[in-house]
Order: structure tokens, then C-alpha cells, then sequence
């Protein structure tokens, strides 16, 4: 008896976390809080600025924490996207059981392409997952700082960056005056070695270099202009090592194929299901 | 049914119980962190303090007579209380000058001799105890070798990598974007630690917030809202202070307004010069950042340095006012120039003031100096 109820139990959780009205209700709470969060972040993204660099963790313990009037709706999203997520895996689960039950209903072909929005709507919760996990385990070098000539070798391994020269791309144009003689794209040549290997690479923003499971993004350089102060030529970069990328690039591929699945249905079994009515 | 309502009943309390179990993960931890702006101060344990410079970076403060923690590089990790220093900025030696250690811990600075109004610094540099390290953008490193410094203050990481080699610690003093009026208020509480001058911190930021307090109450029914502008034009360039530096907060809070309130980033930051004249036409007052030495000498100086000057208000009916020489290296003082600048915008409500970090520029050059330029 006692088993029986707790399964009924089990069973009723269950259905309320796969609601569909669950899913109304976690949307709107999700909106209201995300535009607390826009009022709040306004002129304090110093308060978030860190979580990429010292991680999810380290971030609750400092800025979380003591700035709690600013920084809660953040952790009332973490734990709105938690529900979604479980709302989204149980409302995802029983479809799909519900449309093995009934494969007789449907060729092969068609019945793989009616998996595409639940294939998505599990590649949603991967991606969510992903990111939750990057922020929780990357190691983050922060802010190395290297001038033309210098060397650095990853930590633990034998592998070694040299930053060779600084040779960015300079604004010449009339119809931005202001911008003339600025840097519009930095562009910084690295040598990257590991025992015999070598290989030179450009670092820019927007272009990361990766390098023995490192990813290696451009944070900050000087001079930014051709002829303004005498600054000496330097990069800042920061070196991640984000176990997490493997698990969200899974989920966006995995979105991706839900996506051209779904396409795929609709372009090809509208027409067949037309036909058939 | 009643199961339900159970469930129902219960979540609030878990939901209670794993906030309070979050809070108090690590309980036998001391833990306290500070944010200043961009710079952090966590302190893990009674022996040990984590603190995140402008740039950044991590730096590991560590009680001299305690061993060094095997998990930090030993380039990061700073013994306090630090006795040698090199200080680029104005502002950081005037912050050392604030913890009352100025004389004790300087021994070299990026500026000669005649560049330094702080007393304790030229008699540094005349002693031989202050070391001149060369201009910021070529120094002397084996200068820096021989003065043996246990820290740099530098708003400038290109060095970063040659200090490394030197196994000398630093710490990155500025900031991506400009400091706010609290984070200028308390960066002396963010290198207090270094020095183990945490009582003169307080001291000093509990002045001047009470001076802040006070600017406030006086200000608080001014009656008209004076506009106010801070920058200049230069030959290619156009610079303001934005308005989440502390200038512009400050203003704002003197019951005034600030025309680059809407600007955001870093300190002297570049906006064009159309952006410029638009506020310029409504502007009653002027901070220009030139200093007498640098041709602020007039209003008609101004002018003729740039024609585009001539066209704003401050210029044609309003009020100049520069910065005496002497001000960029009076940090320490910051109650005094905060008064002084409420009491620029508000002359009223402070009347025979006397004036100590700016001058007022007259219309034209007086007949000796106007000859000069």
C-alpha cells in the first residue's frame, strides 16, 4: 500500500512538473525577472563581470553574496531555469513515450522526423547544462599580459606561447573621421609550441586561438591608436580551460539536427499528409 | 490529497533549509570581501588575503612571518606589510601619503623632480632614497633592480611581464572604466592591507564621506542646477570625464548637472567633437583638465589654442576653471577638493571661500603672460 502511494505521489509530481501550465507560469516569472535583472545590471556589470573568470562558485561566495540587492535576480534565474529545464525534460519525456507507444501510426522515415522538436527540446536542457557546468568547472588564467617577445607556458604542460609581433588593422576612412588611425582589428601573431610542434596563429577579438585544450581569448591591447600617447605595444589575454564548451557545442549541434529534422518534416511529409487526407 | 498538501506545506521550509545550508558552506571560514570598483579584497584567513587589482589579477597578501602557500605562484604573492614600493601614479603616491607611509615605503617613482609638489617626494629624490625610474613609456629596469622594490603600483601592464622575470609582485592601480566617487573614496581601503593601514583607511574615508554628508546637506535646496562640463579639446582629440567617473557623480550630487552624465567608460575618455560643442551651449561651467603650464592661462588662451573652444557658453558668459599644478598629486586631500568644487558650482552657498586646486580663468591674458603664448 505504502509503495502504491508513493508512487501515486510520484506519478502526480510528475505530471505537475511536465504541466504545460507550468511552462506559462515559468515563462512569465522568467520575463519579470529578467527585466529586475536589466534595472539591476544597469551601471554594475563589474558585479558580473567575474563569473567568467573566477567561476559560478567562487562568484556566490564574493560578489553574489554581499550584493544581494542587485545580484538576486540572478539566482532566482538559475533556480527558474532549473524548473525549466526538469519541466521541459518531463513535458519532452512523455511525448516521446507517448509517440513510441504509437510508431504503428507512421512509416520508418516519418516516425524518426516526429522526434525533431523533442530532439530540440532535449538539446535545449544540454545547452542549459553546459553552460551551468563551464561556469562551475572552467580554469580561467585572468588578465596574462605579454609583450612582443615574451614567453609563457601553460600550466602542467610543456606547451608554450610566444606572442611574435603586434600587427593590427588601422581605420582610413572618410566617413568616420574620428576613427582614423585607430585600431580596428587587433591582430596578434602567436607562436604556439610543444616539443616539435609549431604553429604560428592570430589572435584577435571574436578570434580565439586553441591551443592543447586551451582556449585563448584576446582580453584587452595597446597602443589603440597610431599616433596617440607613447604606450608600449602589449596583449592581454585570457586562457580558459572549460571542460564545459564539449557539452553546449553537443547541445547546439544536437539543436541544429532537431532543426533541419523538423525542416525536413515539414517541407517533405506536408505535402504526403495533404495527399493522404 | 493530503499528501499534496504536505508537499505543499514542506517546500517553503526546504527551500529555507538549503538557502541557510548554502550560506553557511564553510563555516569555519573568516570570510569578508570588499568590492572598490573593479579592485576586491577577500580575506580567506586571519594570514591570508585574496585581492583582484584593475586589471584583473590575482595577488595573494601574506603575512611576512607565514610560509609561502604552495598553491600560488610565488610572483602573485605580496609580504605584508609591504616596506618597498615603486608608485607611477600621482593618485597611488598620494594614496601611500593618506596611510601614512609615504616617507617610509617609496623608493622610486616615474616622474622627476620638478614634476612633484608632495614634500616627502622631492626630498626623496633629493636624498637619494627615491629612485627617478624614467619616464613610464621607457623605464630604466635595472633602476628598478637596484631599488629592490617588494611591490609596484603601475597603471600600466606592459611592465607586468618584466616584473615577472624579476620576481617582483604588481599591482594594476587603474581601471577599464573610470573609478565611481565610492571607489575613489575607497582605494585607500583597497591598499590598506598592502601596508597593514587598515585603521588609517577607515579614518580617512570616514573624512571624507562626512565631507561628502556635509556637501550634500549645504546643497541639498541650491535652488538652480548650474550644468557643468569637465574636459577639453585637444589638437585631435576631444576628452571628458564620463558620468559614472566620480566628477561626474559628485556633481550630480551637488545638486547640479552634469552634460556627460549619459557618457560611459573609462576616465578621459574620447567622445567627438560635436558631442562636445552640443553640451558647450548650454554649459555655465567648465573644468578643463589643462593646467596654467599647459596654456590654460585664459579664457581667449583657450580660444586660440582651438577656434571650436570659442563657440560654448563657458567660454563666451559662463566660468573657466583649471587645475593648479598641484592637484593631480593631492589625493590624499580629496575632502578638500570635493568642497572646493561644490563650492565653484554653488559660490553662493559658500561664500570667501578660498580656493587651494583650481583657478578661475579670466576672460583674457593678463599683458605679460599673453605676450608668452
Amino acid at each position: 500500500m505504502a509503495v502504491l502511494n508513493m508512487i501515486k505521489q510520484l506519478s502526480y509530481i510528475w505530471r505537475k512538473l511536465g504541466s504545460i501550465h507550468l511552462t506559462v507560469v515559468l515563462c512569465l516569472l522568467l520575463t519579470a525577472d529578467l527585466t529586475y535583472g536589466y534595472i539591476s545590471i544597469n551601471r554594475r556589470t563589474n558585479l558580473f563581470a567575474s563569473l567568467n573568470d573566477i567561476g559560478l562558485t567562487a562568484w556566490i561566495e564574493t560578489y553574489g553574496r554581499h550584493n544581494l540587492l542587485y545580484t538576486a535576480w540572478f539566482f532566482i534565474l538559475l533556480g527558474l531555469l532549473t524548473l525549466l529545464c526538469i519541466n521541459t525534460f518531463a513535458c519532452t519525456t512523455d511525448r516521446v513515450i507517448l509517440l513510441i507507444r504509437s510508431r504503428e501510426h507512421f512509416g520508418i522515415q516519418r516516425f524518426l522526423f516526429k522526434f525533431s522538436p523533442h530532439i530540440m527540446h532535449y538539446a535545449m536542457i544540454i545547452l542549459l547544462v553546459g553552460y551551468l557546468f563551464s561556469y562551475i568547472s572552467a580554469q580561467v588564467i585572468v588578465s596574462q599580459t605579454m609583450v612582443p617577445g615574451t614567453t609563457i607556458t601553460l600550466p602542467g604542460k610543456t606547451a608554450q606561447i610566444t606572442f611574435e609581433s603586434f600587427e593590427p588593422v588601422y581605420y582610413h576612412g572618410d566617413r568616420l573621421a574620428f576613427l582614423n588611425n585607430y585600431v580596428i582589428s587587433p591582430r596578434a601573431k602567436l607562436l604556439l609550441t610543444d616539443g616539435d610542434y609549431n604553429k604560428t596563429a592570430v589572435l584577435s577579438y571574436n578570434q580565439p586561438v586553441w591551443f592543447k585544450g586551451y582556449g585563448i581569448f584576446l582580453k584587452n591591447f595597446a597602443p589603440r591608436k597610431k599616433d596617440g600617447m607613447a604606450i608600449r605595444v602589449r596583449i592581454d589575454m585570457n586562457i580558459r580551460k572549460d571542460p564545459g564548451v564539449c557539452v553546449y557545442i553537443a547541445g547546439i549541434i544536437l539543436f541544429t539536427a532537431g532543426l533541419f529534422m523538423y525542416l525536413a518534416e515539414w517541407i517533405f511529409f506536408k505535402k504526403y499528409t495533404k495527399e493522404s487526407l | 490529497m493530503n499528501d499534496n498538501k504536505n508537499i505543499r506545506r514542506l517546500s517553503p521550509i526546504l527551500i529555507a533549509l538549503i538557502i541557510i545550508g548554502c550560506s553557511q558552506a564553510n563555516p569555519d571560514k573568516q570570510q569578508s570581501f570588499v568590492q572598490i570598483g573593479e579592485f576586491t579584497l577577500n580575506r580567506i584567513s586571519k594570514d591570508r588575503i585574496d585581492v583582484h587589482d584593475g586589471a584583473g589579477r590575482m595577488l595573494v597578501l601574506i603575512p611576512r612571518n607565514i610560509p609561502a602557500p604552495k598553491d600560488v605562484d610565488p610572483v602573485k604573492i605580496v609580504r605584508t606589510p609591504v616596506k618597498r614600493v615603486v608608485a607611477y601614479g600621482f593618485f597611488d603616491v598620494a594614496v601611500l601619503r593618506a596611510l601614512g607611509v609615504l616617507e617610509e615605503v617609496l623608493v622610486g617613482v616615474t616622474n622627476p623632480a620638478g614634476n612633484w609638489y608632495i614634500k616627502e617626494v622631492k626630498q626623496g629624490l633629493a636624498s637619494g632614497k627615491i629612485a627617478y625610474l624614467g619616464d613610464a613609456s621607457s623605464i630604466d629596469y635595472e633602476r628598478i633592480k637596484q631599488q629592490s622594490p617588494e611591490l609596484v603600483l603601475t597603471w600600466d601592464p606592459s611592465i607586468i611581464p618584466m616584473l615577472d622575470e624579476l620576481g617582483i609582485p604588481c599591482a594594476v592601480t587603474s581601471t577599464p572604466t573610470a573609478m565611481c566617487l565610492n571607489a575613489r573614496m575607497r582605494f585607500v581601503q583597497f591598499l590598506a592591507p598592502f601596508f597593514n593601514r587598515e585603521a588609517e583607511a577607515t579614518a580617512f574615508f570616514d573624512r571624507v564621506n562626512n565631507t561628502l554628508l556635509e556637501i550634500r546637506e549645504k546643497t541639498a535646496n541650491a535652488g538652480s542646477a548650474p550644468k557643468v562640463m569637465w574636459g577639453d579639446i585637444y589638437e585631435k582629440r576631444v576628452l571628458v570625464e564620463p558620468g559614472n567617473a566620480w566628477v561626474g557623480e559628485l556633481i550630480g550630487l551637488t545638486q547640479s548637472d552634469y552634460l556627460f552624465e549619459d557618457v560611459y567608460g573609462t576616465s578621459c575618455i574620447e567622445i567627438s567633437v560635436e558631442r562636445f560643442l552640443y553640451s558647450g551651449e548650454e554649459a555655465d561651467i567648465l573644468f578643463t583638465y589643462r593646467t596654467k603650464e599647459y596654456g590654460a592661462t585664459s579664457k581667449a588662451a583657450l580660444a586660440r589654442m582651438n577656434p571650436l573652444f570659442s563657440d560654448i557658453k563657458p567660454l563666451k558668459s559662463g566660468k573657466v576653471y583649471a587645475p593648479l599644478p598641484h592637484y593631480v598629486q593631492s589625493g590624499d586631500h580629496l575632502d578638500e577638493i570635493l568642497t572646493e568644487i561644490a563650492a565653484i558650482i554653488h559660490p553662493k552657498l559658500y561664500p570667501d571661500f578660498k580656493r587651494r586646486y583650481f583657478t578661475e580663468l579670466p576672460d583674457t591674458d593678463p599683458p605679460d603672460i599673453g605676450g608668452l603664448i
